[in-house]
């Protein structure tokens, strides 16, 4: 009796399931299927069938490209920049709007402001903004008696003018996830501990943290996948220069696609750039989870 | 009651009718000249019934969108405007309608168009795809009221045993931006650093002024190794290192543009529809001071075409308007609003020329311009050569190793589309 009615329940489920499904299949896999088929061939938009089998013939040449490679590291590099010091700024952010009691809806809504704008917006404001003689960073900085700065015009400091920008845009993403968290947790803990004499610095570590990690996790493995896909701010802001100091992979594939119009080579690389982001979150969940262990 | 289902009725009659209009679809760049085809479409409309719908995008986002409407069996592009470094990818994979055909059954006189327009951005391997639009021929232009000032004039000879004058040499515009910085209030110049086109567009009179060419006309075989193009590298990265803004290697042409409208740099080579932005005070601090003149030997030459896709849902009236547009008296009355002319008889008009008095320096620049490369993978060929370039700008590569890498690149291209064995 009651293994029916939980079959029946698991029918009803998948039912109801059933079109969301589909649409995914149709919208998730078809592409890329797709995607993986054509990285076997030699396809490009100025011939766009699929009749050159050239096996892995991409994939070697995507390796075998010293730009793509390039690409790869500037992005792991700029990855591995805005995830830790968004995380570093949105807990610190997060910590302190989780006391405060009064007016917290203002400063949500002040966090929201960027996190709503568009990035191309973003970058276009931007890029105004760090204009290097009529821009108001420098007029600003200026006034402080500091030397104008060469925002985007120099290789050294473009790549982290962009991870600035990236950071004003997207930090509040993580202060919201975080403070949700926060929210959440029980107050017994807390209560336990401050009855044991425990001070908020041991309470953060041996507390906040370790009860927050599900949430860190979950946080960190977004907006690493969202990091990878970055390429707005840099078609915006610097068109992958100057020389190649911002050149993120995302744009580059973009170019392969629609520069070259190599669909072929580009979609091998997506789906290079597919295993990296697979690996790099497998890992991050485990070594998450490694911690509570 | 019945008054409101009346009216609705016939609210919604019209709404059918109104969507059983022809309407064609047009993708341009936001560029003056896309300005003043939409000042003058209603006359179109208004002739013909046939409503024009010009959808404008940035210039970067042109090639993107165009490509997957152009592949597709049917389009939503019944007319397109073709920047002549696509000609060679577009006819290549056949993506417009030949012309001929259509020009002859109308009548329409092709003779009027400058030559190197209808090299450029009309005829390919005998046969014409494209009707010329405008040319965005670069000129050299430069701040008239300091190259006057007879104490500036008098600084300059004594400094140099030259005359200040619209520079008719290279080297001596190079000592032009040499005096004329005087940092921080003016720049000898301002560069369009920014990669892929901005920086290839803008070297590329460097290119020619210094007499260096891309390729051997008669082989293909690539020419960026030699001391001419070296020497013109090594110019570039001066003006933007020492001569120039700081952050010209990140400027695309609205940025530099703005630095030269605002009066903070002597000369800025750039497209010649600029010109006319300069006079305008909504956007120029330096109304009446600049001229513009052809870049010293010879500058690079550009230009749109206005094209039928084979995947032109419309293509008849496709053509009517293209014909329309491309009249004798519609083009001037675009010349007249500012728009930069392609037909030898609009140079000609004497209530143009009395108006705009540099049309003679704008001819002048037209006839002397040099081509890029047009073959299929000009694109890609921009995007290399826009790459070494800033790698060699920012410091990040020697010139000359920097052109190496893109003679080989430009080698492949060209390999690969058949033009070298």
């Amino acid at each position: 009796m009651a293994a029916g009615l939980a079959r029946r329940d698991r029918r009803f489920g998948l039912l109801m399931a059933g079109p969301g499904l589909a649409a995914m299949l149709l919208v998730v896999l078809f592409p890329l299927v797709f995607t993986a088929w054509t990285s076997l061939y030699e396809f490009t938009l100025l011939r766009p069938v699929h009749d050159l089998f050239v096996g892995l013939g991409n994939f070697a040449a995507a390796l075998d490209d010293g730009g793509f490679r390039h690409a790869l590291r500037v992005t792991l590099a700029f990855v591995v920049a805005v995830v830790l010091l968004e995380f570093l700024l949105g807990l610190v952010v997060a910590l302190a709007l989780d006391s405060v009691e009064r007016g917290r809806a203002v400063y949500y809504a002040i966090l929201l402001c960027p996190l709503l704008m568009n990035p191309v917006v973003v970058g276009l404001i931007w890029r105004m903004f760090l204009h290097p003689t009529q821009g108001i960073v420098n007029y600003v900085i200026g006034l402080a008696g500091i030397a104008p700065v060469n925002w985007l015009g120099d290789p050294a400091v473009a790549f982290w003018t962009l991870v600035a920008v990236d950071i004003w845009h997207q930090v509040s993403f993580m202060v919201v996830l975080l403070l949700a968290g926060l929210a959440a947790l029980p107050p017994e803990p807390y209560e336990a501990a401050r009855m044991e004499g425990a001070g908020p610095i041991r309470a953060f570590f041996w507390i906040t943290l370790p009860l927050l990690r599900p949430v860190i996790t979950v946080t960190l493995l977004i907006r690493l996948i969202f990091a990878v896909r970055t390429y707005d701010l840099v078609y915006i802001m610097t068109r992958g220069g100057p020389g190649n100091a911002t050149d993120l992979v995302s744009y580059f594939i973009y170019r392969q696609a629609f520069v070259t119009l190599n669909l072929g080579r580009a979609a091998a690389m997506s789906l290079v750039l597919l295993a990296i982001v697979l690996l790099l979150t497998a890992w991050l969940h485990r070594y998450m989870r490694s911690l509570r262990a | 009651m019945t008054r409101a289902l009346m009216l609705s009725t016939a609210a919604i009659a019209l709404l059918t009718g109104a969507a059983d209009a022809r309407t064609i679809h047009i993708l341009m760049e936001s560029v003056p000249d896309t300005r003043f085809v939409q000042e003058v479409v209603p006359e179109f409309t208004a002739q013909t019934g046939i409503e024009v719908d010009i959808e404008v995008v940035n210039y970067a986002e042109m090639h993107t969108k165009l490509v997957p409407q152009l592949v597709a069996p049917a389009g939503s592009y019944d007319v397109i405007v073709v920047d002549f470094y696509w000609v060679g990818e577009f006819t290549k994979a056949g993506w417009l309608q030949p012309l001929d055909e259509r020009i002859a059954a109308s009548g329409f006189d092709t003779s009027v168009y400058f030559p190197a327009m209808m090299d450029l951005v009309g005829r390919v391997d005998g046969v014409v795809y494209m009707l010329p639009f405008y040319n965005y021929a670069m000129a050299l232009t430069y701040r008239k009221d300091l190259l006057e000032d007879p104490a500036e004039q008098a600084a300059f000879a004594a400094k140099y045993g030259t005359p200040l004058r619209v520079p008719q040499g290279w080297d001596e515009y190079l000592k032009q931006v040499e005096f004329f910085t005087r940092k921080p209030d003016l720049h000898g110049v301002v560069n369009q650093g920014l990669r892929p086109d901005p920086i290839a567009m803008e070297w590329s009179n460097y290119l020619f002024a210094r007499g260096g060419e891309y390729y051997d006309p008669a082989t293909w075989e690539p020419k960026l190794t030699s001391p001419e193009a070296v020497a013109a590298l090594e110019d570039y990265k001066r003006n933007v290192q020492e001569f120039g803004p700081l952050g010209a290697a990140s400027f695309g042409f609205d940025e530099a543009f703005n630095v030269a409208a605002q009066g903070k740099a002597y000369s800025y080579i750039t497209y010649n529809f600029f010109r006319t932005a300069y006079d305008d005070p909504s956007q120029s601090a330096v109304v009446g001071k600049m001229e513009l003149a052809p870049v010293p030997v010879a500058g690079l030459n550009g230009g749109w075409g206005w094209a039928i896709p084979r995947s032109s849902p419309d293509p008849d009236a496709a053509w009517q308007f293209i014909a329309w547009i491309e009249s004798p008296e519609i083009a001037k009355r675009r010349a007249a609003l500012g728009g930069s002319p392609t037909r030898a008889d609009v140079f000609a008009d004497p209530d143009l020329n009395a108006k705009y008095p540099y049309y003679p320096a704008l001819q002048a620049l037209l006839e002397g311009s040099k081509n890029f490369p047009v073959f299929t993978y000009t694109p890609q060929f921009v995007e290399v050569l826009g790459r070494e370039l800033s790698l060699a700008v920012t410091g990040e590569k020697e010139p000359a190793a920097a052109l190496a890498a893109a003679n080989e690149e430009f080698r492949a291209l060209l390999r690969q589309d058949g033009k070298l064995p």
